[in-house]
């Protein structure tokens, strides 16, 4: 890099080589490290003109502000949105929740029916065996 | 396009979900500088806080249809804050007003004192002194930190008419505050001429 490319750039950036583009500061340092004097008083006008900038204080968010512009987030509905994925969770498990019941219904059911069906072919062989002349499949079917 | 890091992704994410936590962490991150932009911009508080309102609302509508890798949100929200700065802009020229500048460079005053306060103050009103373009770009790169390729992009410029709008820019800023300099002859400055001119007639 030549020094009157490294003026332009501290002209145009800056005393400080981390705001220069990033394609330029290994140059930068080497021209700093070969021409130390030179760029030195380079780097000292291009300070003055930072120190001015930096003296421009940034404003203040006041709370007010931040609180409108957190509730503004609902108004877009982001709040909403959420409560949107929510609602549909929720729904999403009742659904679950009815369709359990059910199949836990039909197993209690089938269980049910298993063990009535049961007793009643053991009442039927008791029946059958104080019968003469009856043949068990005629009974159990 | 190439891909695009983008430290807000994930934050963007979370903020389109409706993640409370993300909306409070993005108002923390962003509201201050967009606030920054548009007070630089504009020279007014009350209409920077306008402004950066607006920008949040329209980020809280982007967020949740924001398609990372293509930009940078950061990018993305400094056009939104620069083109809603730059309608208030428009508007002042078009109704013109005899209400002057709220801020006024009265130049040193040995009487009230060197405090930052006031080099503040007159600091913003050599900003606000500069053609427009000039002021835009030092904004952006030196208050906003953004990369000279993002600066550049937003001003819808090269990255070298970037830079000569930098170099201008400071130039002028450096003669308007030469009083500020250390080792300057406070009685050679422009003002305190202008003052004891008047003295005398």
């Amino acid at each position: 890099m030549k020094v009157e490319r490294f003026q332009e750039l501290a002209e145009a950036y800056g005393a400080d080589l981390r705001r220069w583009p990033e394609t330029d500061r290994a140059a930068a340092e080497a021209l700093r490290r070969a021409e130390p004097v030179m760029v030195e008083r380079l780097l000292f006008e291009a300070a003055m003109t930072d120190a001015a900038l930096h003296a421009s204080a940034s404003p203040q968010v006041s709370m007010a502000l931040r609180d409108l512009v957190i509730a503004s987030a609902t108004a877009a509905g982001l709040s909403h949105r959420r409560m949107q994925w929510i609602a549909g969770r929720l729904a999403w498990m009742s659904g679950a929740g009815w369709a359990a019941a059910a199949c836990a219904g039909v197993v209690f059911g089938l269980n049910l029916t298993t063990q009535l069906t049961a007793d009643k072919q053991v009442d039927a062989v008791l029946y059958q065996a104080t019968m003469d002349g009856v043949d068990d499949t005629e009974v159990l079917g | 396009m190439a891909l695009t890091t983008d430290p807000d992704e994930d934050l963007v994410r979370r903020v389109g979900q409706g993640d409370p936590a993300a909306i409070q962490a993005m108002v923390a991150r962003k509201l201050p500088r967009m606030l920054a932009l548009a007070s630089r911009m504009l020279g007014d508080l009350t209409e920077a806080e306008d402004v950066a309102q607006e920008a949040m609302l329209r980020a809280w509508k982007q967020a949740p249809r924001w398609r990372p890798g293509q930009a940078k949100f950061d990018t993305w929200l400094h056009r939104v804050g620069l083109n809603l700065c730059y309608d208030r802009l428009r508007r002042r020229r078009e109704v013109p007003t005899d209400t002057p500048p709220d801020r006024t460079d009265d130049g040193p005053a040995p009487d009230r004192g060197l405090i930052a306060a006031q080099t503040g103050i007159r600091v913003d009103a050599a900003l606000a002194r500069l053609p427009d373009r000039q002021r835009e770009a030092i904004i952006l790169c030196h208050y906003q930190e953004l990369t000279n390729i993002e600066a550049a992009s937003l001003m819808s410029v090269s990255v070298d008419a970037l830079e000569s709008l930098l170099s201008r820019g400071r130039r002028a800023l450096r003669q308007t505050l030469a009083d500020l300099a250390p080792g300057h002859d406070p009685g050679a400055s422009p003002s305190s001429a202008r003052a004891a001119e008047g003295g005398r007639t």
